[in-house]
């Protein structure tokens, strides 16, 4: 039987949502930014291990201030969520602990990564230093550009989702 | 006479009538005793006891059990809301739909009616080939207007995730995944848009192609048609899901347990054809 599965990406305008998955699924990146207005949907198929092969329907959401503002009806039946976050812009993680909450207490079975990405952007020891002042401790610290961790991150989000 | 001889005399006396008593009882213990022993007997005393009270009891049931019986009965219905509107939506889509269907079919009368006043080149031919062909000519007319329209792909979708469940296509498009999130979207901003949960996006048009939307409690089929798409075509569509509903999907309580060769074979067994439709 296939086994498909629905991500859903969310988090403020402009953090990378778009890249990170344009990185993953077509492993390119561009400098360009396009809002994304409503919703745009990438597949790609991933092979946890011989023989397990698992479709992961990626739901790219335009961002919100208010992760309440996103449409309901979108995150239906969702298997897993990824939040993401821009390390460089504290606007996008100053409400980072509420929305955390609001999602676990909304989805409460839906495993969750936290992600900081535009890592590339900042050194490691500003990361390490910063830690504390996201909120909550990130999973992952990606770069859509480089590509670094993004695919660990869909890779971790999939096995946790067939287990 | 002995002491003895009096004595038996004595308890002769005595006794005979507790005898006759015990002997009378006797007879009735034997009687009875047989009469329990023997289903056949005892049935003959029995039953018209038991048809009598259970004769009461049928009587007294809408009094005694009706409202434990409705309770339990509401009670059930409220908590499998989902699965009762499942099992009805086929039966009642079809009800309305042969209603609808037969004001169809006197529309396309009154329709004919007019069409014999007509003088056009094809309403000639058509004509033509009636008379000829033996065939009534409203009959060609609905075969003209059939031959117009293709199914190109069929979707069946969960509802609420967008997740394609199974598809059936004549034509090569890209990803069906993709296309079952898309449309789950479209249909959720259309649906929330107008902030009316209990209506349906039905059709969504572009240029020369139509996609067909019928929606069920959990899931939802989107059928992608080239041509014409009316009443006529529509009706018919709808017959076909309902049936594939109503004779496939709902025989599984979770529809994740189907296999998607499955869906698609008895998708391809309902929509293979054009004379199907």
């Amino acid at each position: 039987m296939k086994t498909s599965k629905k991500i859903i990406l969310l988090g403020h305008f402009g953090v990378g949502k778009s890249s990170l998955i344009r990185q993953f699924v077509e492993n390119t990146f561009t400098n360009d930014y396009k809002v994304t207005i409503g919703v745009h949907i990438l597949k790609k198929e991933v092979e946890l291990a011989p023989e397990e092969k698992i479709s992961l329907i990626i739901w790219d959401l335009e961002g919100y201030d208010d992760i309440k503002k996103t449409r309901a009806s979108y995150l239906l039946g969702t298997h897993g969520f990824i939040y993401v976050f821009d390390v460089t812009r504290p606007a996008t993680f100053e409400n980072l602990e509420n929305d955390i909450t609001y999602l676990t207490n909304q989805y409460a079975n839906t495993p969750l990564k936290v992600v900081g990405n535009k890592a590339d952007l900042v050194t490691k020891s500003y990361l390490k230093e910063n830690k504390d002042t996201f909120g909550v401790a990130p999973d992952f610290f990606t770069s859509a550009k480089t590509g670094d961790k993004v695919d660990d991150l869909f890779i971790t989000l999939a096995k946790e989702l067939v287990k | 006479m002995t002491e003895a001889d009096k004595l038996a005399l004595l308890k002769d006396l005595l006794l005979t009538d507790d005898r006759a008593y015990a002997e009378s009882i006797h007879t009735k213990i034997k009687a009875l005793e047989d009469l329990v022993h023997k289903q056949q007997k005892l049935s003959k005393k029995v039953n018209p006891i038991i048809d009598e009270k259970l004769e009461e009891f049928t009587e007294q049931i809408p009094e005694t059990l009706g409202p434990t019986i409705t309770e339990a009965l509401a009670e059930q219905i409220k908590n499998s809301k989902d699965q009762v509107v499942e099992a009805l939506y086929p039966i009642m889509g079809k009800m309305i739909k042969k209603y609808i269907a037969q004001e169809i079919s006197l529309l396309t009368e009154r329709i004919n009616k007019q069409l014999e006043d007509s003088f056009s080149a094809n309403s000639w031919k058509r004509k033509f080939k009636s008379w000829f062909g033996g065939v009534k000519e409203e009959e060609l007319l609905l075969s003209e207007l059939r031959s117009i329209s293709k199914v190109e792909q069929v979707l069946v979708i969960e509802k609420n995730s967008g997740m394609l469940i199974g598809q059936y296509a004549t034509t090569e498009t890209i990803d069906k995944d993709m296309i079952s999130g898309m449309l789950t979207a479209i249909k959720s901003f259309v649906e929330d848009a107008f902030n009316e949960k209990s209506q349906n996006l039905e059709l969504i048009e572009y240029e020369l192609y139509h996609i067909h939307i019928q929606s069920f409690v959990s899931f939802y089929v989107a059928v992608a048609i080239s041509g014409e798409y009316n009443l006529i075509f529509k009706n018919k569509l709808q017959d076909i899901i309902f049936n594939f509903t109503e004779n496939f999907l709902n025989l599984f309580n979770d529809l994740s347990e189907i296999k998607e060769a499955d869906i698609t074979n008895e998708l391809e067994f309902y929509f293979s054809t054009n004379e199907n439709l």
